[in-house]
Formats: C-alpha cells, structure tokens, sequence
C-alpha cells in the first residue's frame, strides 16, 4: 500500500533522514519507533507532503506521491495526524469533524462510526476545539483523519502530552479500527504501547533505519530492549 | 493578513461605477460591474503582490502585507487623483425622511443599512454553514491543519480576496447613498475598516457587525456634537481602548 525507497529529506538542505526505505502492506500496523530526534517527524512530514524528500521514492496503491503537496496527498486517501493536531481551535468539535470530509459531504455511516470510537466527543459536540482537553483533541484530530474514510491513517505520535491511561484508550480505540481493516502507519517513543498494536516495525536511529522486522523479532532484539525499553 | 489597499479598490469600484452611469448604463448593472471590478481587483492583488505574503507566517506575514497594500494603494490614489481628480459616485436616493419609530430617517440611509445588513446576514450563514465557507475558516484557523485535510490554502485565500474586493465595492456603493464617494475617500474607507476590524477581532464576522454598529454611532455622534475630524480621533481612541481591554476584539477568543 505504501513502499518508502531511498528517502532522503530535511530541512533547507540538511538531511534528517537518510535513505529510508519500508513498505506498509494493506491492512497492516505498521510502527516506526526511535527515541527524540532520529528523524521520526521529519520522515512523517516528508511522506504526508507538509516537506520535499532531497532524493527518494514515496509510492501509495501504486502512484507516485513523491514531492506532491499535502493538500493533494490528503485526498488520495492517506490522511496524517500529526503530532501537533492542526486543529481548528476557534471551530467546534461539529465543524472540526464536517471539514474532515472536505469537499465531500460527510457520510452519516462514517459520522457515527466517529462518534462511537469517542462519544467524548458527541458529549462536546458544539464546545470549542481549543477548549478540549489533550486526549479529547488527539480523538478529535484522529476522528477529522477518519471523517474522509482514508485507506491508509499515518500517526504522529499519538500518545504525545496523554495520560498514561488516555493514551492506552487512544490505542484501543486505533485497535478497533483496525481491526475494521484500516492500514496504519505509527509513529511512537512510548513503544510498548506501539509493540501492543503494531505487526511490524522498523527503528530509526539518527536518520537511518537500523532494524526491522515483526513486532516479536523486534522485541526479543536485545539491542531494541536496552535501547527503547529501558531494559537491560 | 491585512489589507490596506480596501478604501482604494473601494474609490476604484466607485469610479467605476460612476463612469459607467455617465455612459448611460442603468444604476444596477452599473453596480455590479462595480462589484465585478472590486473581485476582479482582489483576484490582482492576490495573482501578483501577494504572492510573496503568502510564503511567509505569523508576524512577517501581517507586516509584508500591510507594506505592500499601503504601497498599492499609494499607486492607485494617485492614479485616481490624477485621472479622475473630480470624479464623485453620488447614489441619492430622493424623497422625503421616512419615519420610523417617531425618528425620521433617510431613504438612502435606510437602503445601505438594509443592503448591509442582508450582506452580513448572507455571510454568516456563507461562513458558518456552509462547507466552502467552513473550509475558508479553517485556513485562517491553522493553515498547515487544512492542508492536512486535503484544502489547498491558495485558492481559499484567493477567495478570500476576491470576495473581500467584491464586499469593498459594496461600501462603496451603499456609502455613496448616503455621502458622495470620490477619489479622496479611500483612506477613511480604509481607516474606518482598520478600526472596525481590530474592535470587532480579526476574522470575526458577528464581532464586525457589533462594532460596525457601535462605532457607527459613536462616530455620527461624535461628528455632529464635536466635529467630523474630532469624531476621527475619537474613534482611533476606541480602538486603543478596545485593545487595551479586550486584545483579541469585542466577541474574540484567546487562543
């Protein structure tokens, strides 16, 4: 669904990420894990549009999106939440949802599809979005992503500024959706959250992909568990 | 993004339609060739100087584009000043003051209250109902956040010009049923415009109206009981004032 080859990209000229390549089968999870500054945001940015690669190849079903600004690549189907939000703060939660579907008139099955992955947010349905709490908003910018019934959900770090608990009933709720058949696309620092959901993952480190494999080879690598898991 | 070319595309509308009222075409398509001129001027703003106000965020972004519509406007009040130096758009609307609730009002007054308030009312149902006009919104709410949706913010501030050009030329022509619009009055226009907008909170359709209305008052007042450059001043302290106590505007949010 999504190949990555050769990806090289950064910022005015300085490459943060160093020939990257991964694939994202159809109705994976696929997590990218890495601890601050390996390049995890960078590599997302680069792969939603929001910044040009400096080399490499980005595929999605088969087309290339290389270089193609977010606006387009957010209507072929592959919708990022970032780790920022980019909510609309001023705009209720209603209209935060309804322009998720832009240009498209929101379908009432995928509405309440939303609305039963977080009735949180049915209970705010007029409040404003800047007014919601951290785990209410990171529900609000992952319903927006669903509003347009993307194929593939790209997650910068979801569990960003969350709660222990709001941020496990954030993964819950990832689940659900995939096991609804929805590809993800994740990146996390808290990886056993990730490791919980994922099938496969990759490691970044200082911009370069230095492990990959499932979700168990991963785990039992002792290199990822001293690493990441603090275990030793 | 401010724009301070408003009164100039407003005066250019205005001769517009004065001219094409002198070439004997009727007041309503007169009119809206006015309008027509004012969208077509915002679509040229945004086609060429605005370009480079668009690559740029937050501050800078308000700064170059203040620079650059000053500039603007500069140009065409000279323009106009030198084509058309006596040039007046002069929409009197005759018969005697209407009377409403015991207070006499003018015919002309009343039909630009009526257009405006029909305007607004249009605009907020454009703004806050409809998908087009959500979709502008969230572009001036986080623009990096509408591109991830998949809304190209270029074409929705290009609309934002052209209809705020269109609405320019509407002051235009619903202030000239009430006073004579010519070439001088561009930067009252603008002045007024400024002021409205900093007191109502940037982009705030409703906080507009309020003080649209509320400075309106004040300004009649103070123009008959004081003196019309006074009523000026008296405005501007307003606005500080407004600041002042209220950052964000009458109806603003902080964020």
């Amino acid at each position: 669904m999504l190949e990555v080859n050769g990806l090289s990209a950064g910022y005015q000229g300085n490459d943060v990420v160093h020939d990257v390549a991964f694939r994202v089968h159809q109705a994976e999870a696929v997590m990218i894990i890495g601890s601050n500054g390996a390049g995890k945001t960078t590599l997302f940015k680069t792969l939603c549009g929001l910044l040009s690669p400096s080399s490499g190849k980005v595929l999605f079903e088969g087309g290339d999106i290389t270089g193609i600004p977010a606006e387009r690549i957010a209507r072929l189907g592959m919708r990022f939440v970032s780790a920022a939000r980019h909510l609309f703060p001023r705009m209720t939660i209603e209209e935060n949802l309804l322009l998720g579907a832009y240009p498209n008139k929101p379908e009432p099955e995928t509405m309440s599809i939303v609305l039963d992955l977080f009735p949180r947010l049915a209970e705010r349905w007029r409040q404003r979005a800047g007014t919601l709490s951290g785990g209410e908003q990171q529900m609000l910018a992952i319903g927006r992503a669903l509003m347009s019934n993307p194929r593939l959900l790209v997650l910068d770090e979801p569990s960003t500024g969350l709660a222990p608990l709001v941020a496990r009933a954030a993964y819950e709720a990832l689940n659900v959706l995939r096991e609804r058949g929805l590809t993800v696309l994740v990146t996390e620092q808290q990886v056993p959250l990730a490791m919980a959901f994922c099938d496969r993952g990759y490691v970044l480190e200082n911009g370069f992909i230095r492990l990959e494999g499932t979700t168990e080879q991963l785990a039992a690598n002792l290199a990822v568990r001293s690493a990441y898991l603090g275990v030793t | 993004m401010l724009n301070l070319g408003y009164g100039q595309i407003a005066v250019t509308s205005a001769i517009a339609v004065a001219l094409a009222m002198e070439a004997g075409i009727p007041i309503l398509p007169a009119a809206a060739l006015g309008l027509l001129i004012g969208g077509l001027f915002g679509l040229f703003l945004d086609l060429t100087i605005l370009r480079p106000v668009y690559r740029l965020r937050g501050e800078a972004r308000v700064l170059l584009s203040l620079l650059l519509t000053l500039g603007v406007s500069f140009i065409v009040d000279g323009f106009l000043n030198w084509r058309f130096p006596l040039k007046t758009l002069n929409l009197h609307i005759g018969g005697g003051a209407v009377e409403i609730l015991g207070v006499p009002m003018r015919r002309g007054s009343l039909v630009a209250s009526a257009i405006t308030l029909a305007t607004f009312a249009g605009l907020f149902v454009f703004f806050g109902r409809t998908s087009l006009g959500r979709a502008i919104r969230s572009v001036i709410e986080d623009e990096e956040g509408a591109r991830l949706i998949g809304i190209d913010p270029k074409k929705m501030l290009r609309l934002i010009l052209v209809l705020s050009g269109v609405l320019a030329a509407l002051v235009a022509v619903t202030r000239s049923m009430v006073a004579p619009v010519d070439t001088k009055s561009g930067l009252s226009i603008t002045v007024f415009a400024l002021i409205v907008t900093v007191v109502g909170g940037l982009g705030n359709v409703v906080g507009a109206l309020l003080a649209g209305i509320i400075l309106g008052i004040v300004n009649v007042i103070a123009a008959d009981f004081i003196g019309s450059y006074i009523s000026l001043i008296i405005l501007l302290v307003a606005a500080a004032v407004t600041i002042l106590i209220r950052p964000a505007g009458l109806l603003g949010v902080k964020e």
